[in-house]
């Protein structure tokens, strides 16, 4: 319990008291993530300021006995909780927490089976994500990653884009090659290959009217797969060559090993996403049926065929140069 | 950060492309301007492939051109100042 540090008119200054001290001890549990220290910093402080200024100012209390030091700590909080919230909602604005949370809710096992799945998917049956049944029976949402293994996760991509990053200043580092910008240039690299292959995906699905039901991060998630396949082909190559990145017959193999299994893999994934499936709306625009017709389909299907395979080939091939 | 740069010439250079594009002398050659296309059945989606790309040139050219002329100046005044 804090009272201001006035001391003169103690009924007057009831409720700044509350203020002030609610809003501490609302602060230090929340944000895990965004600002740590300012939380730990806030409890350990009051705690210790407290013990000596108690025996001073018995029913006061407080913890520091200088009205302008508390009165510029509970300047630092408001501006504080006012920033917290300004970068909640324009953060909000750009990206949907929620829906990221989604596709970071995945298992050990499920990490596992979707890397061995990345890599070698030629056994694999069912393709197709499993979607829970809505209340009013209509079909719901997708099944999170934890429970479905066809479904795409943001796990694997993120990671295993650091991965490539540190592996390839790592390697560079063992040739004698390191600078320090080699950090930034690497990460410029991927983020533009991601962002280049998006672009071109989604100029694909415009030109050929895809309605694309699965979200924008989906395609993202797809697309970052290709960093697993990128990091076994360069270590690899590493380890058999011990010089030159990809050289030589070994690496080679591994590079086209991992590009057909990658191929393979999203084009399995990404026929529910970029075909027309069967509908089963009955309300769709009757002429659009029979004029999507194999034409349509055939082009989707080369469309696919050409972002699986040659998209996929000279992005592989840019990610694993050294 | 020797890419940022490269791409920002290499999209400004493509986006110039597509501006500079005469309307009447080349697109209405190979059936590709907006004028010469009819649209029969008035529909935005769905629609063909080559009245995708068109309406996606025509936009690109009305959008792009006041922004193309600010970065091709400033693109101009870098070369010269810098170099």
């Amino acid at each position: 319990m804090q009272r201001s540090g006035y001391g003169q008119s103690p009924p007057l200054h009831h409720p700044v008291p509350q203020h002030v001290s609610t809003v501490p001890q609302l602060r230090s549990p929340p944000p895990p993530t965004s600002q740590p220290h300012s939380g730990y910093d806030g409890s350990p402080y009051q705690q210790q300021g407290r013990a000596p200024s108690g025996n001073m100012f018995g029913q006061y209390g407080n913890f520091i006995n200088d009205p302008a030091a508390q009165l510029a700590s509970q300047f630092g909080q408001t501006a504080f909780k006012q920033g917290q919230e300004y970068l909640e909602q324009n953060v909000n604005r750009f990206v949907s927490v929620s829906a990221l949370k989604h596709y970071f809710n995945v298992t050990n096992s499920y990490v596992i089976n979707k890397l061995y799945l990345v890599l070698f998917p030629w056994r694999h049956k069912p393709w197709s994500r499993k979607q829970t049944v809505g209340p009013g029976g209509q079909e719901g949402w997708y099944l999170p990653p934890r429970d479905d293994i066809n479904s795409p996760d943001m796990y694997i991509p993120v990671m295993s884009l650091v991965t490539y990053i540190f592996l390839q200043t790592l390697i560079a580092g063992l040739r004698g090659q390191f600078q320090p910008e080699l950090f930034g240039y690497i990460a410029t690299t991927a983020l533009v290959v991601v962002i280049v292959e998006i672009l071109g995906l989604k100029l694909g699905c415009y030109l050929l009217s895809i309605s694309n039901e699965s979200q924008l991060l989906d395609l993202v998630a797809y697309s970052g797969y290709k960093f697993v396949g990128v990091i076994v082909t360069i270590s690899i190559a590493e380890i058999v060559n011990g010089g030159k990145g990809t050289g030589g017959v070994i690496g080679w193999t591994v590079f086209g090993y991992t590009f057909f299994a990658n191929a393979l893999f999203l084009m399995r994934s990404l026929k529910y996403v970029l075909l027309p499936e069967n509908n089963n709306n009955a309300q769709g625009p009757m002429q659009t049926m029979p004029t999507e017709g194999r034409a349509k389909r055939s082009q989707r299907l080369q469309f696919l065929f050409f972002y699986a395979y040659i998209v996929q080939l000279f992005f592989m091939w840019i990610l694993s140069r050294p | 950060m020797l890419i940022f740069g490269n791409l920002i010439y290499v999209s400004c250079l493509l986006i110039n492309a597509i501006a500079i594009l005469s309307e009447d002398r080349f697109l209405a050659r190979i059936n590709f301007s907006p004028s010469s296309y009819d649209p029969a059945f008035g529909q935005s989606a769905d629609a063909s492939v080559q009245a995708k790309i068109m309406n996606l040139i025509a936009s690109v050219r009305t959008l792009m051109r006041p922004l193309l002329i600010l970065v091709n100046t400033l693109i101009i005044i870098y070369e010269l100042v810098l170099g």
